[in-house]
């Protein structure tokens, strides 16, 4: 039996639009950005951070209240994440670079889901002088909602919440992204 | 009389009504809190409406990523402090992680499409289909078509009987 004649005119009209949400949608897939080192959304962005307080694997305390004044970075890491590993060198390097500005960023690694021991002798092994905040319990990946690392925040010298960069950094990412942020909100209060 | 009664139960608005009033009180009894809760009971209830950020489709409850397991323990602390509700828990939550985090989607803002739009396909759909069989059976009107016909025709003189050729 064949269909009604209204029908033999609709259903190529159905098919086509349905074919072209989706081709809409795989385009929507394939021109998604990737996940590694890009800057990322968040709840936080643009708010106060956190108020999270802890101790460093050297027995400093650290209370990122305190921090005001400066551009902070914080390095959520885990011993054993291969981009944090592979991220590793851009990091030191960062570091590096800033210890020999006036207006110096501070850099923390948060240490995430990992033992003191390994993470020390990754540092030893690898380099890298900056302070190394424990997070045992999680509650500073919680109140950042950080769920894979590595991931980096940096927060400016009022204390708001500026950038969250997911996956690992390459080589000169860090210094670009800071230059940039401190061209747009130095000296602003939010 | 019994007659005029089973017409009365046959009758549409009452199967409608014993629906509604079913669907009323099994969303009465399931919404009844039981009694005061342990603090292990609030911690199950918040994480069964959490979702775990590194997983798909599974709540913190029974997720073990390490992400899960943190929330788990931030949902604790706070559970321990007495000084936030479930809901204020979840919204603590939700501000770091953002909505995803939250495993059933809240009913307001562009959040509610998610609950709207499948009804609205559904409601859509049977009202395309209803109308379509409708406008189809007025354009053949329960009618033979020329065409029908001449196809039963055809069909006839081809249809010998099988005894003929003994």
């Amino acid at each position: 039996m064949t269909p009604p004649r209204r029908v033999q005119k609709t259903a190529p009209m159905v098919a086509g639009v349905v074919g072209l949400i989706a081709v809409a949608l795989l385009v929507m897939l394939a021109n998604a950005s990737p996940s590694d080192g890009e800057t990322a959304s968040s709840p936080l962005l643009g708010r106060a951070a956190p108020a999270v307080q802890s101790t460093t694997l050297d027995g400093d305390s650290f209370d990122i209240s305190r921090r005001r004044g400066s551009w902070v970075m914080l390095n959520f890491f885990n011993s054993t994440c291969v981009p944090c590993i592979q991220e590793h060198g851009a990091l030191r390097d960062f570091v590096a670079t800033q210890t020999t500005q006036a207006d110096a960023v501070e850099f923390f690694t948060i240490i995430n889901d990992d033992n003191d021991d390994a993470v020390r002798s990754f540092f030893k092994a690898n380099g890298g002088d900056w302070p190394k905040v424990k997070d045992s319990d999680g509650a500073i990946s919680v109140a950042f909602g950080v769920a894979k690392v590595p991931e980096t925040w940096i927060i400016d010298p009022n204390g708001f919440v500026r950038m969250r960069v997911v996956g690992g950094v390459k080589q000169g990412f860090l210094e670009d992204r800071i230059t940039e942020l401190r061209q747009q909100f130095e000296g602003s209060s939010r | 009389m019994m007659s005029t009664l089973n017409k009365k139960l046959k009758a549409w608005p009452v199967w409608m009504l014993m629906g509604i009033l079913v669907v009323a009180l099994l969303a009465v009894g399931a919404g009844r809190q039981s009694g005061p809760l342990t603090q292990e009971d609030r911690i199950d209830n918040v994480t069964q409406r959490l979702a775990c950020p590194t997983c798909d489709g599974e709540s913190v409850y029974v997720s073990q990523a390490p992400s899960s397991q943190n929330i788990r323990n931030e949902v604790a602390r706070q559970v321990a402090s007495g000084q936030r509700t479930d809901d204020e828990i979840v919204a603590f939550i939700e501000s770091s992680f953002g909505g995803q985090v939250l495993l059933v989607p809240r009913a307001t803002g562009l959040d509610a499409l998610i609950w709207v739009l499948p009804i609205a396909v559904l409601v859509c759909c049977t009202a395309g289909l209803a109308l379509t069989f409708r406008r189809w059976k007025r354009e053949q009107g329960g009618q033979a078509s020329d065409a029908d016909r001449a196809l039963v025709a055809q069909l006839l003189e081809l249809d010998t009987d099988p005894t003929d050729s003994l």
